[in-house]
């Protein structure tokens, strides 16, 4: 389990427990969902804005550099893990960490412990490529804050989402091949549910392209069943990471352990069930990185 | 020519309504290019710029250079 885990889990993933889900009524409602309009209102600035006197765009690229690289990225950590209690600024997006989570978790998170569903616009999306389109799902600080943020509304409005709906539209985003990344806003508190794509979302780029750890590796890792797998290859184009790569010399994919960020794209893809997902930590290589 | 230290460099004075054109974005390969905002106030369209972001990203393509309408940008090719 990762760290947040242990620290908001309560024995179990801090994703997965209700006391991370805010009522309405709930103790830092109100201050949650300011929150969520200064993060979500300075979302598109977020590489200009300013923290302790450098760009966060130059602190990135400075995070690659071999001498400094490691405190710029333990400063971009300190920033990321501070919780509802410090006080975190959201227009550097302090208190903002996601985690990769696989489709079934998505969908439970959705169906079972949230509140409210609505749709919202993609601000990584806009913000990388100047395309609009509804890939978010938010909760109930997000639902309440969205109307003061227009930009953000979907082309019918404010639509909240049943079961059915959130249903096929986290089945339609996976088969579209993006990644589900659950969202902490500001921690322990969840936001949202993301669907992403290297490289245009901000958490993926940041941890991907500068080793910041904005967005969190899965609590699992896909694993291929030789016995079972055909070599369809339908797997080989679903892998943002890196990790999966199909080898024509074994007709089969191989997975790198080490790249794997436990999404399930390659899982949902396979018809014949020849890759599935296990716990992270059952892998001595994996346990523990996050 | 632009400077190293600043490798990429849009004219504000040519590209005036980048959340129309956008060309640029969708040509960038590694995203080096962003729409963003670069004053406070969101709601205003005229504040909405493309900035180069992450010029260390750069691979030296030049297809925003060649592909922008207004010739609005410029690559340092060191």
């Amino acid at each position: 389990m990762c760290k947040f885990c242990s620290k908001h889990g309560a024995n179990g993933k801090w994703y997965l427990n209700a006391k991370n889900y805010l009522k309405k009524e709930g103790e830092h409602f109100e201050q949650v969902r300011d929150y969520m309009e200064g993060l979500w209102g300075n979302m598109e600035r977020l590489y200009l804005a300013k923290s302790g006197g450098a760009r966060v765009s130059k602190a990135l690229e400075l995070a690659l550099s071999p001498v400094v690289g490691d405190e710029v990225r333990k400063i971009f950590d300190e920033h990321i893990e501070k919780d509802v209690y410090q006080n975190p600024d959201p227009r550097v997006a302090e208190g903002h960490f996601g985690q990769v989570i696989p489709l079934e978790e998505a969908k439970m998170i959705t169906m079972d412990l949230s509140d409210v569903n609505i749709k919202a616009m993609c601000h990584c999306k806009y913000n990388h490529r100047g395309i609009k389109q509804a890939t978010c799902l938010g909760f109930t600080a997000v639902a309440e804050m969205l109307p003061k943020l227009p930009r953000y509304l979907p082309e019918n409005g404010i639509e909240i989402l049943d079961a059915d709906k959130v249903e096929s539209f986290l089945e339609n985003m996976n088969q579209k091949g993006m990644v589900h990344t659950v969202w902490a806003g500001p921690i322990p508190y969840i936001a949202s549910i993301c669907s992403c794509d290297h490289p245009n979302c901000i958490g993926l780029r940041m941890r991907l392209d500068f080793g910041v750890k904005a967005v969190l590796k899965g609590e699992y890792i896909a694993v291929v069943d030789p016995n079972r797998c055909i070599g369809c290859t339908k797997c080989a184009s679903r892998c943002q990471f890196g990790a999966l790569h199909f080898s024509s010399v074994l007709n089969r994919p191989m997975i790198d352990v080490k790249k794997c960020f436990g999404c399930g794209l390659c899982k949902e893809s396979c018809e014949d069930n020849a890759i599935t997902l296990i716990d992270r930590e059952e892998i001595p290589v994996t346990r523990g990185s996050y | 020519m632009p400077r190293k230290r600043d490798p990429i460099k849009v004219d504000y004075d040519k590209c005036t309504s980048p959340e129309d054109c956008k060309i640029c974005l969708n040509m960038c390969q590694p995203v080096v290019l962003i729409l963003t905002f670069t004053d406070k106030d969101y709601h205003d369209p005229k504040d909405w710029k493309i900035v180069p972001a992450f010029p260390s990203l750069c691979i030296k393509c030049n297809l925003c250079v060649d592909k922008c309408p207004n010739n609005a940008i410029s690559v340092a090719v060191q």
